[in-house]
């Protein structure tokens, strides 16, 4: 039944990922649109907070050292109006994520789209929504 | 079977948000598909019910172009010291970065409820409850005190409210002068007076027309024009601490300060 539900989510979830992830702050400001970066890592940690959800995942680097970064979401209030629990996610969980990089080039992220090995996406969703 | 009563209990408790979830589909999907449709609802002795949680009615990006003005229009009323205040604002500076009030009339993307409070008497009082960009609340006062002659500058002014036929008028002085309209930067000062007319069109949308006199910023006063709509059912306001977690501008930004929202160049 979980998964049923689950599934559900993440077709609706499918669904609405065009819309951005606009939260209570203008995205661009922060984060540059033209640094469009996609990464591939394990889930070490996920923040269910305000203003912005966040994962951590831990990608290596073609020199096989591994670097955290740390990716915004939505809000969870935005998540959650969108039928998201933050179960949908778990900490080892591996994801590919797109987005865009912050102004500073520092390892932090504004995720467009967070997918599961098995082309589920979870977590899309707009404040506006 | 103690433990049997207390799995009975525990599925009961969790089996109506399971329902729910399954039953309808996310609020955001809701919304998209249109505010509900019907009548204006009203309160037994006729007055309008504005009750609900409602989304939008004001600016977010640009106070011109969403309040209905021709491009250009608002920037021809702008004092040359609003000018020269807005031209130093970029997006990053906005105090809504760094979890702080919107103002009026300026909206969110997060919902609000409008909280009406009759009893055998007519409302003495109407609250505004904002969801976000921070936890907050508009006090409105119904009781037909006026404004004292000396306030000190907040967020949300001191507001007294009044109806005139179905429209709610909410006249509001006392602001101070850190809110931006929107996030193009357009300015106010302490003079700020506000005067918003709200009317419920249908139980889906409600008109927020409102004049913005600020003779510290703007030439004349002007009225702009928003909608607001109403949330699906089962939509309630949901916990946002902004505080909680904001990262903004840290190590995103090159040398953005947390505390002023200023950026050293």
């Amino acid at each position: 039944m979980r998964i049923r539900i689950a599934l559900l989510l993440a077709g609706l979830g499918l669904f609405c990922s065009a819309a951005s992830v606009v939260a209570h702050h203008s995205v661009t400001g922060e984060f540059d649109p033209n640094k469009t970066v996609t990464l591939k890592g394990v889930v070490t940690k996920i923040e269910w907070t305000n203003p912005h959800a966040r994962i951590y995942i831990d990608v290596v680097q073609p020199n096989k050292t591994m670097v955290n970064w740390n990716l915004e979401l939505a809000a969870v209030s935005a998540l959650v109006r969108n039928g998201w629990t933050r179960s949908a996610l778990k900490v080892g969980d591996t994801v590919t994520v797109e987005g865009i990089q912050a102004r500073s080039g520092a390892s932090i992220a504004n995720a467009r789209s967070v997918v599961l090995p098995d082309g589920r996406k979870v977590f899309s969703g707009a404040a506006d929504q | 079977m103690r433990n049997l009563l207390v799995i009975s209990a525990l599925l009961m408790t969790a089996l109506p948000l399971v329902a729910q979830t399954q039953g309808q589909p996310p609020i955001s999907a809701q919304r998209r598909a249109g505010p509900p449709t019907g009548p204006v609802p009203r309160l037994p002795d006729g007055t309008v019910d504005l009750t609900g949680v409602w989304v939008g009615g004001g600016p977010i990006n640009d106070l011109e172009r969403e309040g209905g003005l021709k491009p250009g229009e608002l920037d021809a009323l702008m004092l040359p010291s609003a000018k020269a205040l807005m031209a130093t604002r970029d997006v990053t500076m906005e105090p809504h970065n760094r979890c702080l009030p919107m103002g009026v009339p300026r909206t969110t993307p997060f919902p609000f409820r409008i909280v009406q409070t009759p009893t055998h008497k007519a409302a003495t009082h109407i609250f505004i409850l904002q969801e976000g960009n921070i936890h907050s609340y508009r006090q409105v006062f119904m009781d037909g005190r006026k404004h004292p002659a000396e306030l000190d500058p907040t967020w949300y002014g001191h507001s007294i409210g009044w109806w005139e036929g179905d429209t709610l008028v909410i006249d509001t002085t006392g602001y101070n002068d850190k809110f931006w309209f929107d996030r193009r930067g357009h300015p106010h000062t302490e003079r700020l007076h506000t005067i918003e007319r709200w009317t419920r069109k249908d139980l889906g949308h409600m008109e927020n027309k409102v004049t913005i006199d600020d003779l510290g910023a703007y030439t004349k006063p002007f009225t702009l024009t928003f909608m607001a709509t109403l949330s699906p059912p089962g939509d309630e306001l949901l916990e946002y601490i902004c505080q909680e977690n904001n990262q903004y501008g840290v190590q995103t930004i090159p040398g953005f300060d947390v505390t002023t929202g200023e950026t050293k160049k």
